[in-house]
């Protein structure tokens, strides 16, 4: 209310405020002893709640963020703290191999490739931790045994026009170790991931050489290294051969001498069995000294984006992709109790107002006439 | 001729420090009785209810923040909720008890004394006499008496000037 409305009612009505205050109203003396013995309050024992203003009620909501955001914060760290996810690719190295023995090796990047890493000679097994990179750790192949060495490596490029040069440098590497290229297979396809396939021919000697150079063309998606000894494959064919040359010896001294007609027929059908059966044998033995004299390379270069640099996070990109996912879980939380608990909020806003206009209406309606 | 809004309505150390409940209770116990006797239109009723306030006063007295407002108009809500809950009270009896009620004899010892402003505060409505009581012999201001009385300043200042305008022609009829 204005002050000069105040004033106006003091003027314009002085008289009757001046009759108004005369009217006699003091507290009986009754009255007044009555609330003087009443004294003085003991002070309270309980201990009061603050007052929950709206000052208060802001310091609580902020403090109520910063505590989520504290415990994101925290989630993130702990959770990326931690070591890296195990992968597979984790895993193995070999000491030596054993006679007869084949090994085969898995190294992978990729998060969805569930084989790991093994170094499996019956019982003698060899595991080492063993971290990926572009300079990729290989199993050296043996220089004193036959080995049948194969190894298929997956490698992404950058874009396209790295695939062609990679490609190229993968068959200028394969050249320069002596080696050659067994077939290539290159496409490119608009709004699909390039992708070459080589087969790479390279002298056991430089295998281990090869498969580093290969691995600096991009990033290692997968690598699987297999090693079979043939050692024993060779001993048993030149063994093989040796007896059927002895047979065959053998077989033509006999037919020098002077013997039936039919005997002399079945030698010879025997010595022409042995000379085939040693062309076999040493065809066969000439194709295992060739294979274990060159490894057999695949290897894939592809443009294909894949999720393994999710894998390679630094610890700051962990923390934040663990911390926000802390968050959308509250929030999710909080929206899913806001949803739940809208409609009570809404009914409880409903009840207060209507009893409160209740209450007001009530008040008017006894305060209208006099009792 | 004083101008109402100056006039400090409580006790000069409320303001800082929690008041004594018995200096408080001894400053406003005229002031309390004098709202409550213009608002039931009954002397003895006010007495009752004035001493009800101060008790319920006395048992909520922590409660009382001097930083929120003065000590009178905080007695003054409380006096209001009794008088409400009186008020209440009288009617559920009176609708028990129409019939008797009726034929009781008048004995009540008058409120406002003899004469032309007691008929004529007697004609007016508790919600006149008690705008009337707060903001003439008690001196609240606007803001507070609006606050007191739970509704808005407008809607109290016109209250009170119809209130005043009424009884004024009362008393100049009564005169005539």
């Amino acid at each position: 209310m204005p002050a000069s409305e105040t004033v106006d009612f003091e003027r314009e009505f002085a008289e009757l405020v001046r009759e108004l205050r005369a009217v006699p109203s003091e507290a009986p003396q009754e009255l007044r002893e009555r609330v003087r013995a009443l004294g003085e309050p003991q002070p309270a024992r309980v201990m009061r709640l603050p007052r929950v203003t709206r000052r208060v009620a802001l310091v609580l909501a902020s403090g109520c963020l910063v505590a989520v955001a504290g415990a994101a914060v925290a989630y993130g760290l702990v959770a990326s703290s931690g070591r890296p996810a195990q992968h597979p690719e984790a895993a193995a190295t070999f000491a030596k191999l054993p006679h007869g023995g084949r090994v085969h090796l898995n190294l992978t990047r990729s998060s969805t490739t569930a084989e790991h890493g093994v170094a499996a000679f019956g019982a003698a097994t060899t595991q080492q931790p063993f971290a990926l990179s572009n300079s990729v750790a290989v199993p050296a192949p043996n220089p004193n045994r036959y080995q049948n060495y194969q190894a298929s490596l997956r490698v992404r490029v950058k874009d396209f026009d790295a695939l062609g040069k990679r490609t190229s440098d993968a068959m200028q590497i394969t050249h320069q170790l002596g080696g050659y290229v067994a077939s290539v297979q290159q496409s490119t396809t608009s709004g699909a991931p390039g992708e070459a396939d080589l087969v790479l021919r390279v002298p056991v000697a430089h295998v281990q050489s090869a498969l580093i150079r290969l691995s600096a063309l991009g990033t290692v998606l997968e690598q699987h290294v297999s090693i079979q000894d043939l050692n024993a494959v060779v001993s048993a064919q030149r063994q093989r051969i040796l007896q059927l040359k002895i047979e065959i010896a053998r077989i033509t001294a006999t037919l020098q001498q002077s013997l039936p007609a039919d005997v002399r027929l079945r030698l010879q059908f025997q010595l022409d069995e042995a000379k085939r059966s040693l062309s076999n044998v040493t065809g066969a033995n000439a194709s295992t000294l060739r294979a274990a004299a060159m490894s057999r390379i695949a290897l894939s270069l592809t443009t294909e984006k894949t999720a393994v640099a999710k894998h390679h996070r630094s610890f700051l990109g962990r923390s934040t992709h663990a911390a926000f996912t802390f968050l959308a879980g509250a929030g999710a939380i909080a929206l899913a109790a806001l949803i739940v608990l809208s409609p009570l909020l809404v009914i409880a806003v409903l009840f207060v107002l209507g009893l409160r206009a209740y209450r007001r209406r009530e008040e008017r309606r006894l305060l209208a006439a006099a009792p | 001729m004083r101008a109402v809004n100056a006039v400090s309505t409580s006790l000069p150390s409320l303001a800082s420090t929690h008041p004594a409940f018995a200096s408080v209770a001894e400053a406003e116990l005229d002031s309390v009785h004098r709202y409550l006797l213009f608002l039931t239109g009954n002397r003895a009723v006010a007495e009752d209810l004035t001493g009800e306030t101060f008790e319920k006063a006395f048992r909520v007295w922590r409660r009382f923040d001097p930083r929120r407002g003065t000590a009178r108009a905080w007695l003054c809500r409380i006096a209001r909720g009794v008088a409400l809950d009186y008020f209440r009270a009288e009617e559920r009896r009176r609708r028990r008890e129409a019939r008797y009620a009726r034929e009781l004899p008048d004995t009540e010892e008058p409120a406002y004394g003899e004469g032309a402003l007691a008929s004529a505060l007697d004609a007016l409505s508790p919600a006149e006499r008690e705008v009337v009581a707060l903001r003439v012999l008690l001196e609240l201001d606007g803001p507070t008496t609006a606050r007191v009385l739970g509704i808005s300043q407008t809607a109290c200042s016109t209250r009170l000037s119809r209130a005043l305008k009424r009884l004024e022609e009362m008393m100049s009829d009564a005169r005539v």
